[in-house]
């Protein structure tokens, strides 16, 4: 449906204004995702994320502005048709959890969109197997515990296969093993080519997986760059009440005055101060 | 994540004298309301009560919440007034004032139907007074003083906290459920939508149960309360004048000079034109609702 050099998403001038009338909570919002992007998106409680997620899938309307998904303008397009193209993974799973086994809550997906059954029951064995619930299909999503129903969630959406995934607040209450799931599956999809939108407070998380972070404050983008760019810039972290990584900080005050480069994970930051301390005992050896 | 969607009717902040008075006041007035207009077949005494109704609404600065809580009349209005024409809830003989294809259009039932739609418009409209200008904590603190059980106070007042809340997660639900390409009408798209309202809603009143007793709930002795209510003159004038309604009801019933049912006369044409109006209007009402459904 959309060309293939042009952007996957494109969000122009976007306003979204709360039936109240009284909650701007879009203002000249503009944003453009390629395919097989992985970008996350931040800001504080209120800043717009959610509503901007929910203009890309259709379930709110801009009040004036574009946005156009795989070429389709979502203002002319109902929900059901876009959801072909974009999966939108909610944060809490008891929300669209309701089919009698976990196969079902799989298979929904799939069935509302048209795929044909030999594939269906392909794309469920999948995502049985990458998300290991080989135990679980013949349960009832709710018999389950919340780390694996947040599991099945995704997974319902991963089956419908669409080319852009957004995921809001995908490791929030959960444990390590299903935040490790999580982290897989983003690296999965992008190798895969899906585009990934990640709405979340989690900044290990998008400074381990993203490629690019959309920064939200009062309604507007207010910053859109690498997350090393973004979370090293600590005047845009203070403005939006943000804070980096705790690798990050600890790379700032420490690697990053002496010279190396800002680290976004643990081995990053290891290799840094390892290189550190080599010119450091470098630098002994040839003193006389 | 956050998700804003309309809430029913609740409290309007504000300042007026209608805000200040003291819910058993306003909630006199209801009760008197009901009384009157239940007894009364004057559409002159309905409507005015409807009116005074209006008038303090827009006193009380929240005429908007007001229309919008009174536009679910609209339909009502439009489905009775067709089917009492049709049928009038009186003792026959009716006069008849034209004829449509096989349905025989009566007089009478303009008179009735206004009647019974005044009864109603009229109670809607002081009870919605009450609704936008009280603070629910205020009615149930005052409840309490007239020794409603505390138990049953707290019942109403977290049932009526919770209605907006449940309607959030409805809209939650629902949109988790159509982006999942769900169609958003017809009998399958219930069940995708009822199980996790329910498997909510049962959630969220065990952790609230468990919570209140972890608080002490149902521990024995006085209740205080956050709030404090007090009653001044004006809130006894005002409320002793509600007295006057039942007072009228009593007149009404005793003396029935207040049912205009012979005096008032509508012309065929209009019983006919009021008949054509409101069942296409009714019919346009559904299939609107209808064609906005499925487009959603």
């Amino acid at each position: 449906m959309s060309d293939s050099s042009g952007p996957l998403i494109s969000v122009r001038d976007a306003r979204y204004v709360y039936a109240t009338g009284n909650v701007i909570a879009l203002d000249s919002v503009n944003l453009t995702v390629h395919e097989g992007e992985i970008v996350g998106i931040i800001g504080q409680n209120g800043s717009g994320k959610t509503t901007l997620t929910k203009l890309l899938n259709g379930l709110l309307k801009p009040t004036s502005g574009h946005v156009v998904v795989n070429g389709a303008d979502t203002a002319k397009h109902t929900v059901q048709q876009m959801a072909s193209h974009i999966g939108y993974v909610f944060q809490n799973p008891n929300h669209q959890l309701f089919a009698r086994t976990v196969t079902a809550e799989l298979e929904f997906g799939p069935r509302n969109i048209g795929v044909p059954a030999d594939e269906i029951a392909e794309r469920v064995a999948k995502a049985r197997d990458f998300f290991g619930l080989a135990d679980y299909m013949d349960e009832h999503p709710y018999r389950v515990s919340f780390p694996i129903r947040k599991l099945v969630g995704i997974a319902s959406i991963v089956t419908m296969a669409p080319r852009i995934i957004v995921l809001d607040e995908p490791s929030t209450g959960q444990d390590h093993r299903t935040t490790q799931v999580i982290n897989d599956l983003i690296r999965r999809l992008r190798s895969e080519g899906t585009t990934v939108i990640c709405v979340s407070h989690d900044m290990p998380l998008l400074a381990d997986v993203v490629e690019r972070v959309v920064v939200m404050k009062s309604a507007t983008v207010i910053a859109d760059a690498s997350p090393r760019e973004v979370f090293a810039d600590a005047e845009l972290m203070a403005r939006t009440n943000l804070r980096a990584p705790q690798i990050t900080q600890i790379s700032l005050r420490t690697v990053v005055p002496q010279g190396g480069d800002v680290a976004l994970g643990v081995p990053e930051l290891a290799d840094q101060i390892s290189s550190w301390r080599s010119r450091q005992s470098d630098r002994r050896e040839v003193r006389p | 994540m956050s998700m804003q969607v309309g809430l029913p009717i609740g409290l309007v902040p504000g300042d007026s004298f209608v805000h200040k008075l003291n819910p058993l006041t306003k909630g006199a007035w209801v009760l008197g309301y009901m009384i009157l207009a239940f007894t009364t077949k004057s559409l002159y005494l309905l409507y005015g009560m409807a009116l005074v109704a209006l008038v303090l609404g827009l006193i009380a600065g929240v005429r908007r919440a007001m229309v919008k809580g009174l536009a679910i009349l609209l339909p009502v209005f439009c489905s009775i007034v067709p089917l009492q024409i049709i049928a009038p809830a009186v003792p026959t003989p009716w006069e008849l004032a034209g004829k449509i294809g096989p349905l025989s259009l009566y007089t009478p039932g303009v008179y009735v139907a206004l009647m019974l739609f005044g009864r109603i418009f009229s109670c809607l409209a002081i009870a919605l007074v009450l609704l936008l200008t009280t603070h629910p904590s205020d009615l149930f603190t005052s409840l309490a003083k007239l020794r409603v059980p505390y138990m049953l106070n707290f019942m109403l007042a977290m049932t009526m906290q919770l209605i907006p809340v449940f309607q959030r997660e409805v809209g939650i639900i629902m949109s988790a459920q159509k982006s999942r390409g769900m169609k958003g009408s017809g009998f399958s798209a219930v069940l995708p939508s009822f199980v996790p309202v329910f498997v909510g809603a049962i959630e969220r009143v065990q952790q609230l149960s468990i919570s209140l007793e972890s608080r002490g709930f149902g521990s024995q002795g006085k209740k205080t309360s956050y709030r404090q209510v007090s009653a001044g003159p004006v809130d006894w004038v005002v409320g002793i004048a509600a007295l006057l309604l039942p007072l009228g009801a009593i007149y009404s019933l005793t003396h029935g000079m207040l049912d205009q049912a012979k005096s008032l006369i509508f012309p065929p044409t209009l019983v006919v034109s009021l008949f054509v109006v409101c069942a296409l209007s009714f019919l346009a009402l559904i299939f609107g609702a209808a064609f906005l459904t499925g487009r959603k």
